[in-house]
Parts: structure tokens; sequence; C-alpha cells
């Protein structure tokens, strides 16, 4: 972003701020300095050598003090200071959003669910002492708590998969075997795999046979091809750094990697949740769509009641593909979003438009019409209702 | 998305408008896009700015008070007669010891200063940080920045610390803000007012800018407490000090609390009941924490609830309450469908079409084909589907059987 004329403005406030700190400091001194000097003269006073005499003593501290003039001093600098502090906010407020909650809808969110929902979002992201100090400190009720001790597991097997220990992955995998084939997820021989190839790096053969015998001649069925290129693997046990295989996936750092978020991936989705934090989506969401509704409540200022009741945005909110859960279909020729009764349908050419779009142009169906994006005659009879 | 050739003739003026218009592209691009993101974080760089030029009002004011006192002191000194020479000492000493005091203080004040343009800066260099190579870190600091700030004005300070400390993000948060408001909150919450009124004279300019009756309210809440007690006289005293003043501009408000002490604080008639209930407290904490945000140039609301707000309603469409939402869609959540409620559903001016198999968005790339049922996958997903099936196609939703060969290609705009 460009910042520079802001950063400018900034520095000439913090410039103005040590001058005018350095001045409050010049004068106090000035001051300090003078009072000192009467007070040596004071103490001198008892001396009858030298007499002094106070009353012109203090007056002649009076004229100094006038002369140095320190409240005029001190307001000098602090003026050009104030000039700075006050552009400053102005320009960032030009360059900037002032006020985001121009396009907010006077609802009051549930507390208690915002905080179920954070709470979940701490404990997913594998911050468990902060959700259980956010959950105590809300006083929200152990329930907010559910998602606590299946993402503890999850952050377990991720642990000790971090320290290469493969056990509790592959304890999950097993228990979770039928569910990972329903989904095609070939998980659990990615795991054996790898924990295969850790016995083999650790140069045992004989140990290496015994586990590929027990546990990857089970899955052989389905994955030859992988089983075949572990156990030719053995041929290099000890030394696979100078096999084939040494820049192969199977040894990368990245396949444990992967293999990991495959195992997040498919724990989250047996416990019925995404992959990403909902929490984290549904912000970034809103960082991407404020921006076009803060540009039309601009524009239609004055409107503000209305904006508080509409069923529908006002506006399309363009969001990244990342956001597209839903196929949405919008007739070309009408604008509108397809719905059950106006569905979206597929003419001859392969054109799509909604039915009551072909309706109006088929004059319900009594007669043919040029399809609008290329010269087909379409018969309305003769299109077919979609479903995406 | 298909790009479609151009409309022929006999087309409606309106089809053919529409159908160019569908051929610009309204995707800004990503870097447009975090431009405009980033002009959102107007109150990231406000906050610590008005935090800073408050203390250095406060820490001038100091200096002004002082010099002049000392100055004052000083003319006293000359103008008196017959001070003896131990008086001037004392005197003078005195002096010399309270400059050092404040020059104590003005250094203080100067590192303080330093402390908060340091913060200032960086928000700034934060903000300038922000590019397409470090943008998902960059964005998952944003959650949590925008997580403390949830924090801090539910007065949740201990999660809002240990969160700030744990993400080392201390700089990017307004926590040492909020410490100011947590003291006149906690003494709200055990009914003492002092803290909240001194708190309204060191920001009384701004509260007297923006026609604040806060104070106003705080004294009339003192009034209640007298009365509850049955100090009437006091409550007398007391109002006709701090609460005449305001008659001009909130009359009918002082009316009705001065006719308190006619019913008492037992009285059962609505209008007066309500003015001696434990709740009028909550509210002043409400009306505190706005007065602040405002003093400070936040949002009234925080600013999670805004984001969730948007991002919801960006979200929401009429699919995502059905049971076949997509488990990545957070409005597949009750918590989150149940947030949406109240809220718009989205717009588009444009088909998005998502393959139900694969959840990959169908284009160009991969153009969306259509089953003699109606029913439309991407091409990707169907081409591995007869691959594996030689040639055999079956509707994963109705259960249908068709042929690779009988699928024809959508062409959607
Ligand atoms: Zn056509
Ligand atoms: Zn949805």
């Amino acid at each position: 972003m460009e910042l520079d004329s802001i950063k400018d403005a900034f520095d000439r406030v913090t410039k103005k701020q040590k001058l005018s700190s350095s001045k409050s400091h010049e004068v106090v001194d000035q001051i300090h300095l003078e009072l000192e000097q009467v007070l040596q003269k004071i103490q001198l006073a008892d001396n009858p050598e030298c007499p002094v005499n106070l009353k012109s003593v203090f007056s002649e501290l009076k004229t100094k003090l006038k002369d140095i003039a320190p409240l005029t001093q001190l307001e000098s600098t602090q003026k050009e200071l104030n000039t700075a502090l006050t552009k400053y906010p102005k320009l960032v407020e030009k360059s900037f959003n002032p006020d985001i909650s121009k396009a907010y809808r006077n609802v009051d969110f549930d507390r208690h669910t915002v905080n179920q929902i954070i709470a979940s979002h701490f404990y997913r992201q594998g911050m468990f002492e902060l959700g259980d100090c956010f959950i105590s400190e809300a006083g929200e009720s152990e329930s907010a708590a559910s998602m606590r001790s299946p993402f503890q597991e999850m952050y377990q097997i991720l642990e000790a998969m971090k320290s290469r220990n493969l056990d509790p992955a592959l304890n999950w995998a097993l228990n979770n075997s039928n569910k990972l084939n329903e989904c095609g997820s070939d998980l659990l021989l990615k795991l054996h795999s790898m924990q295969f190839m850790e016995i083999l790096q650790n140069g045992d053969r004989h140990d290496a046979l015994k586990y590929a015998r027990t546990y990857l001649a089970p899955l052989a069925s389905n994955h030859l091809a992988e089983l075949q290129k572990l156990m030719a693997c053995l041929l290099w046990t000890g030394r696979l750094d100078c096999s084939p295989y040494s820049q192969s996936q199977l040894l990368s750092v990245t396949n444990w990697e992967n293999v990991a978020e495959e195992l997040i991936r498919q724990f989250c989705n047996f416990l019925g949740q995404s992959y990403e934090s909902p929490l984290g989506v549904t912000v970034a969401a809103g960082v991407q769509g404020l921006p076009p509704l803060l540009k039309f409540m601009n524009v239609m200022a004055g409107k503000k009641q209305e904006w508080q009741s509409m069923k529908q945005l006002p506006v399309p909110v363009e969001l990244g593909r990342e956001f597209q859960f839903h196929s949405i279909f919008v007739c070309p020729v009408s604008k509108e979003q397809s719905t059950e009764e106006n569905p979206p349908m597929l003419m001859l050419c392969g054109h799509v438009l909604c039915k009551q779009s072909i309706m109006k142009m088929s004059k319900n169906s009594t007669k043919s019409f040029k399809c609008p994006y290329c010269p087909t005659d379409i018969d309305a009879t003769r299109c077919r209702q979609l479903y995406f | 998305m298909e790009v479609d050739a151009i409309p022929n003739g006999s087309a409606s003026e309106t089809a053919m408008e529409n159908a160019a218009a569908a051929t610009i592209s309204p995707t800004p691009s990503k870097f447009s896009g975090l431009a405009e993101s980033l002009k959102l974080e107007h109150q990231f760089l406000r906050v610590p700015f008005e935090h800073y030029k408050k203390t250095i009002r406060a820490n001038h004011r100091v200096a002004e008070k002082e010099v002049s006192a000392v100055i004052s002191s000083v003319t006293d000194a000359a103008d008196r007669e017959n001070m003896s020479r131990e008086e001037a000492v004392h005197h003078f000493t005195s002096l010399v010891s309270r400059l050092q005091g404040l020059k104590r203080k003005l250094e203080e004040g100067n590192r303080t200063e330093q402390m908060q343009a340091q913060k200032c800066r960086a928000r700034l260099d934060h903000l300038e940080s922000a590019d397409a190579d470090n943008l998902a870190e960059w964005n998952s600091t944003r959650l949590k920045r925008i997580l403390v700030d949830y924090m801090l004005r539910m007065s949740y300070f201990d999660t809002a610390v240990k969160l700030s400390e744990s993400s080392n993000i201390q700089d990017l948060v307004d926590i040492d803000v909020f410490q100011e408001a947590k003291k006149v909150i906690d003494a709200l919450q055990n009914k003492e007012i002092a803290p909240a009124l001194s708190w309204c004279s060191d920001n009384k300019s701004r509260l007297k800018k923006s026609k604040s009756k806060f104070e106003f309210q705080l004294r009339l809440q003192e009034f209640i407490e007298l009365v509850r007690a049955d100090k009437n006289m006091q409550a007398i005293t007391y109002a006709r000090k701090y609460l005449a003043p305001w008659g001009a501009t909130h009359m009918k408000e002082l009316q009705r609390v001065m006719a308190t002490l006619a019913f008492k604080s037992s009285t059962e008639c609505a209008i007066y009941k309500v003015l001696f209930e434990p709740k009028q407290w909550d509210h002043l904490v409400d009306v505190f924490r706005q007065e602040f945000c405002k003093i400070y140039g936040m949002t009234l609301e925080p600013l999670l609830n805004i984001y969730l707000q948007a991002g919801l309603s960006a979200l929401k469409t009429p699919y995502c309450y059905e049971d076949d939402c997509t488990k990545e869609d957070p409005l597949s959540q009750e918590s989150f469908r149940k947030l949406a409620v109240p809220l718009p559903y989205s717009k588009q001016h444009h088909s998005k079409l998502v393959c139900y198999i694969t959840k990959e968005l169908m284009d160009t790339e991969n153009p969306p084909q259509v089953l003699p049922n109606g029913y439309v996958y991407s091409a990707k997903a169907l081409e591995k589907m007869a691959k594996e099936n030689s040639g055999k196609i079956t509707c994963p939703r109705t259960g249908f059987v068709c042929s690779y060969s009988e699928l024809v290609k959508a062409y959607i705009s």
C-alpha cells in the first residue's frame, strides 16, 4: 500500500514532538538554573562580609524569568506540534475508510453463539490453553468446549508425527479405516508406507519385511504398484540415500507434510468440520465483501432504513473462488438468480437461460425464437431443465 | 466461464447489453483487492495515534501548570515584605525540588510519548508489509488482531493479553488503551462512580464537542444512590451543585429524577422504579463503552461482528440452509447459520458453478457437462469417472446411468 505521504505526515509529528519535548526541558532547565543561583545567593546572605539584599535578588529574578518568558516558549513549539497532530489524522481519514461500520445492520449477535465459534476456532488451531482461558473468562458453559478433546487428539497425532512417531496416526487411521475407504482416501497406505520406510532407514531389513507382510500385504489388492516400489526399497536397506528412490516422494519432508495435511483434512471431515477454520473463512469473506458494501452505502447515504430490512444485498459482492461453495446460476437475459420455480434451462444450442426468459421470448412456448447468443432457432418445448 | 459468441441481431436489446456486460470480468485482481482491504484499517492507525496525542497533550498541560505555578510562587516571594532569610531558603529549596520533580516527569513523559509513537509507526510498517508473498500469514495476524479487539471490548482481558503475547502482536493491538477503560468499567460494575467522573474531566473537551451526556447520567445515578440511602437533604444539595447545570439541556430527565425524592426507592411506579434498578449500572457501562470508542475513533461494534456480518451476507445463499451444504461452507454449521438468519442473502451478477463432485469451479478450462437427465458436472470429474468405469457415467445424485458419449456441453455466460 502507498503509505509514503502518511508516513511523512507522521514523521512530521514525531519531529515536532521531539522539538517540543526538548524545548520543555530547556525551559525548565533555565528556570532551574536561575532558581539555584538565587538559592545560593540567599544562603550567602548569612555572611556579614557581603550582605545580600533579598528584595533586590527577588526582583532581579522576577525580571529574568520575565525575559525567559517560559510559557511563551512552551507555547511556540506546542503550536507547531498541534498543527502536525491535526494534519495526520485528517490525512489518514482521507486515505482510509473512516467508518467500516456504515454497512452494519443493527442486529445483535447472540454472544454465546459468537463465543462458542471463537472457542472452537482456538481449539481447532491447536490453541488449547487460550481456548480454556477464554471459556472461563467469558463464563461460557462446558458445551462451548465441545471441540476441545477431538482437536486435542488431532494435535497429539500431529505433534507425534513432527517427531517422526507415526504410531498415533496409524492407530487413528486403523480405527477409521472403513470410513477412509468409503471416501476413497489411501491415507492408511501412505502411513504404512512411511512407517515401512522409517524402519528401512534405520537399517533393519528383517523388521521391515515383517512389517510389510503384516500391514502392507493386505492392502496390495488395490495398490499393487505402490507396494512393488516399496518392496524394491528392501534392496537398499540402510543406504536408501544412494538408491534410485533417494529423490523420490517416499523420503521427502514434503511427503510428511502432505500426509499430515491429508490427515487433518480427513480428521476434520469425520468430525463434521471443515478443513479451514470457518471463523477464518467468514472473516476473510467479510474483508473482501466489505469494500463494495461500503461503497454502496456511501452512494445510498440516507437510505439506511431500507438497508436494515433488505432480503438480499443491494450490490453484487464478488468473492474469490475459495469462497464458492454453491452453484449460482444467473440468467444472462433477466439477470436474476435461478430458483426452483424459475430453473435454468438448456437450449438445443447448448446455451442456458432461465425458464422465465425462455417463456417470455417464446411467448409462452407458442413460437420459436432465436437464441440471444447464437443464431439457432429455439423451440421452447425442447429445452431441458438443468441441475447444478 | 464460457465466453460467448457475439449475440445475433435478432436478440432483444437488453439481452445484447447483458451479454456484452457478461463478457467483462468483474473479479478484481488480487492486488486491487488487497489495497481495498487495507483501506478498512482506519482504526488500526487511528487508535494508537489518539492515545499518543492524548499523552502529548496531558504532558504538556503538566509542564505548563508546573511552570506557571513556579513563576507565580517567585512573584509572590518578590512581592512579600520582610521575608526572613530562613523563609527564603526554605521557599526556594522547595521550588528547586519542585522543578527537579517536573524534570523527572518530563523525561518520563517523553519516554511514554516515544513508545507510543513507536507503536504508531509499527502499525504503518505492518500495513506496508502486506503483499502477495506473505498474505496468508498477514491475514492470519489480522484475524488475531480482530479477535483481540473483540476480547477487549467484551472485557476479556486475560484472553486478550494471552492471545497477543503468544502471537507476538502486542504493538498491533490496543490493550494499553483499553486498560484505561477497564478501570472505569470495573468501578462502575462495583457501583463506584468516581473513576468514571475523573475520566469525564480528563476528556472534557472531547465529550463536550460530541454533546455527550455521560457525565450527566453519572451524576443522576449518584443522586439516585443518595435517595436510595434516604439521604434526602444531601441529595438536594448534590442536585443543586451537579444536576442543575444540566437543566438547560436536559430538563425533562432532571425533573423525572428529582421526582424520586417524593417516591423513594421502594416505589412501585414503573417510571421511577426503573431508575433504582441495578441494570442502570449496566447501562452506564454500555454508555461509557460507546463514549470511549468514539473518543478513540473506534467503531462502536467489535470489529469481529462487523467482519462476520459482511462475510456471512456475502456467503449466504438459499442453498446454505439445505442438508447437502458442503462442510467447507461456514454456513453449513448451526452456529453460523444462526448468526446469519437476520442478514441478507448475497447477490450475484454472474453465474458461478461449482462441480458437485469435485467442488471445483466450472469454467472454460473445466466446463460444465450435462447428463441426459439434466444433471451437470464438471468435465474433469466426468472424464475421470468414464476412464475408471470404461466409459460408463453414473449420476451420483440420482443413480442414473449413461455413456460418456451422451454428454453435452453447456455454455454458461
Ligand atoms: Zn445459443
Ligand atoms: Zn452455503
